[in-house]
């Protein structure tokens, strides 16, 4: 009888366990991020006080990141959800949402924490009209790639984080004071890493590039793509060549979630070289947001100079 | 001798060059006064440099500063203007909150059947156009407990017909969901899918007879999500009957009423998901619905699917490998011309398909497929299909398909073709269910 009574306590601490899914009572604060430089972020502000699980991977197209139950899981139990925002994530998260019954992340709620409140956004479409291609309605969600934008977005997830969890604020302002700050001195490293890329004439894949080229002063002056989101066809093709030899396009930049075909053929066209960027962090093996500008901007001043990116 | 000439060389070659300075010293002194004028015009130029430097850093400097300045106070109108810092929380499109979601699907075809057989699974002979499917679809939060969506369906051959109106909750605890009205029923993975999605041009063949087309029913549904780290769904379901064809018949046959308890139709289904690499995974589900009155019928199904969805530029690449089997043990009752019944025979019945699709790159791709079918009444009237397709997609929003299918078995082999046209005009997406 003993026995079975200690079974019996034993089976239900295990059904219990299984059920809290293995975390102990002090859990840290469960934030799920929808994009790698958004997770980084929040991790070095958020600090030993929460634990941060991604969705997408540094590699992927943001723009189709594949929706797998897991990801629901995930999202079901999190205290907090950070998206980079402006829609950059509309191919994957409102349908995971949809599926993950957690009313405390859907948008507009208090753990729904958006990355992109205080950034300026850039080409605002005048219409929504889809001969235009897929539009981001609210603007261009590729602000990450402005470093200067980084700051903005480590603003909003602290606050988001100190909303979740106000026992946490001193913790989570110090964390960005402190991301801030080591953000700061690599901006004015970048400054003059970068001065090679002002003026630069760069044709991109995707329409992704428009805060970074700000940022640098490169001139953009086509894309792969016909219209965002949609295939380069033959003629496009022909007509960007022609654009490229005319404006004497120097450097092609290929976002690596990108086919790198189209871009080395019309680099072997024109002459131009490739420079392989990552419009997400830890696309280049890179090991965070910071290290992600660096390893970008390397590859393209590298791009620029005709050498390798060291 | 020597002497004197070691004596004399050196004097000859001061007079020499003392003649040369005095004739080069005008232009040294010129050469002297365009080196000062290019040091001073370089000079300028730097410091111009350096102040428009100064400039530039001066205007990053304060673009910076207006970036990082506080948000506007929650007093302000934010939704005016997308460059103004948003509202508190999040930054979200503008909704009209009166306005649902609407989007409308155009998928068209033109088929030709080689043989005048199967007709008993929809090969007609001879060719034809057809409007597929032509489905308004609407969506909206309806509360903050509640979303509500409805898909209005027409084709060539059926006219217009509410296929789904249903609401589901939003806000239940223990993550549970609700779901009531008419929709397809959560029975396995392709039977609950609409039409157009699909990655065939038709649905297969096992489904369409075993099943009765899509799942479509009347009913109530929950479903449960496990609250631990490993994807395991439930769900359970009572409705009036399943399968949309079954559901016409019933309401033809003046079924709209009541019945008894044990007359409904009652499913289980539960369903899970594994990664087995960071790019490999698998879904497994097993399906049961029936009639528990008499046992009148009991449907048993599985279902799996293997995806291979890779990262980096290989994202538009990969390959899905899906499979279902269904067995329908039904009792059918025979009445003779008064209507009196003659005979109750239970029918055992199976059919099902598999089917492998690659992912070319982001415009293409294409697959094979095998299906298995046997009428659930009658004889079983067996059927054997291949098909082969291949799909392009100019857009996310259009889509162009070829599809050769060979079905032979009881009845002569037929051959069709088929193209099918698709485009989604409006904000379209069924959502996770039929990802």
């Amino acid at each position: 009888m003993a026995s079975l009574s200690a079974s019996l306590r034993f089976v239900l601490v295990a059904i219990s366990f299984t059920l809290l899914g293995g975390q102990p009572a002090y859990a840290k604060l469960r934030v799920v991020a929808a994009l790698p430089d958004v997770a980084d972020i929040t991790r070095q502000i958020g600090g030993d006080r929460i634990s941060v699980e991604t969705i997408a991977e540094g590699t992927q197209d943001p723009h189709k990141v594949p929706v797998k139950p897991s990801f629901v899981t995930k999202l079901n139990r999190a205290d907090a959800l950070v998206v980079q925002g402006l829609g950059l994530e509309h191919a994957f998260i409102p349908a995971l949402l949809e599926a993950a019954r957690n009313d405390r992340i859907m948008p507009g709620a208090v753990a729904y924490i958006d990355a992109s409140l205080y950034v300026k956004p850039l080409e605002v479409p005048s219409s929504q009209n889809r001969t235009q291609g897929e539009l981001h309605p609210l603007g261009n969600p590729h602000f990450n790639l402005d470093p200067e934008q980084g700051k903005l977005m480590a603003r909003a997830i602290a606050e988001g984080l100190e909303r979740v969890d106000p026992a946490g604020a001193a913790n989570y302002r110090d964390g960005l004071a402190r991301f801030t700050a080591l953000l700061d001195r690599k901006i004015a490293e970048w400054q003059k890493l970068a001065a090679p890329l002002r003026g630069l004439k760069v044709v991109s894949y995707h329409q992704d590039l428009i805060y970074l080229a700000n940022r640098y002063g490169m001139q953009l002056v086509g894309t792969i793509e016909v219209k965002p989101g949609i295939p380069a066809t033959p003629g496009h093709l022909e007509e960007l060549l022609s654009t490229m030899q005319r404006e004497k396009v120097k450097v092609i930049i290929r976002e690596i979630a990108y086919d790198p075909g189209l871009a080395r053929s019309l680099a072997e066209r024109t002459g131009a070289r490739v420079a392989e960027i990552s419009s997400l962090a830890g696309g280049l093996g890179s090991k965070g947001y910071i290290d992600s500008i660096e390893a970008d901007l390397r590859a393209l001043v590298a791009a620029a100079q005709g050498t390798s990116a060291g | 001798m020597r002497s004197f000439r070691s004596r004399g060389l050196p004097r000859a070659a001061l007079w020499v060059g003392a003649g040369l300075v005095l004739l080069a010293t005008p232009n040294a002194r010129a050469a002297d006064s365009e080196v000062e004028r290019l040091r001073k015009e370089l000079g300028q130029t730097q410091q111009e440099l350096s102040d428009t430097k100064q400039k530039l850093d001066d205007l990053g400097q304060r673009v910076d500063s207006l970036q990082n300045a506080p948000p506007a106070p929650a007093t302000a109108a934010p939704m005016e203007t997308t460059a103004q810092p948003g509202p508190a929380t999040a930054r979200l499109a503008p909704v009209n909150v009166d306005n649902p979601a609407i989007s409308f699907v155009v998928d068209t075809a033109f088929a030709h059947d080689a043989r005048n057989s199967w007709g008993s699974i929809g090969y007609p002979n001879g060719a034809d156009f057809a409007l597929k499917t032509g489905e308004l679809f609407i969506s909206a939060p309806i509360d903050p407990f509640l979303r509500g969506y409805a898909a209005i369906n027409g084709t060539s051959e059926e006219g217009f017909d509410i296929e789904e109106a249903a609401l589901i909750t939003t806000a239940l605890p223990w993550n549970f969901t609700v779901k009531g009205g008419r929709f397809h029923a959560d029975v396995g993975r392709l039977p609950h899918w609409h039409d157009e999605a699909l990655p065939f041009s038709d649905r297969p063949p096992s489904i369409d007879r075993l099943i009765g087309g899509e799942s479509g029913s009347e009913g109530v549904e929950v479903s449960w999500l496990a609250p631990i780290e490993h994807y395991i769904e439930l769900t359970g379901g009572v409705y009036d009957t399943i399968g949309a064809e079954r559901l016409g018949d019933l309401n033809d046959n003046g079924f709209f009423g009541r019945r008894d308890f044990s007359e409904l139709t009652v499913l289980g289904h539960p369903h899970t998901y594994f990664d087995l690499t960071d790019t490999l995974n698998l879904e497994l589900g097993g399906t049961w619905f029936g009639v528990p009155q008499n046992s009148q019928r009991n449907v048993y199904g599985a279902d799996v699917t293997l995806r291979h969805q890779p990262g980096t530029s290989g994202v538009y690449q990969g390959f899905v490998l899906g499979s279902e089997w269904y067995w329908n043990r039904e009792r059918f009752t025979e009445r003779d011309t008064t209507g009196l019944v003659i005979d109750r025979t239970r029918l055992n019945r199976q059919g099902g398909y598999g089917y492998f699709e690659a992912f070319f790159d982001r415009r293409f791709s294409g697959g094979a497929r095998f299906d298995y079918s046997e009428s659930p009444d009658g004889v079983p009237d067996l059927a054997r299909t291949g098909s082969v397709f291949l799909t392009w997609m100019p857009s996310e929003f259009q889509r162009l398909r070829l599809q050769f299918d060979n079905t032979w078995g009881d009845q002569p082999t037929n051959q069709r073709y088929t193209i099918q046209w698709t485009a989604f005009l409006g904000s379209h997406s069924h959502g996770f269910a039929q990802r």
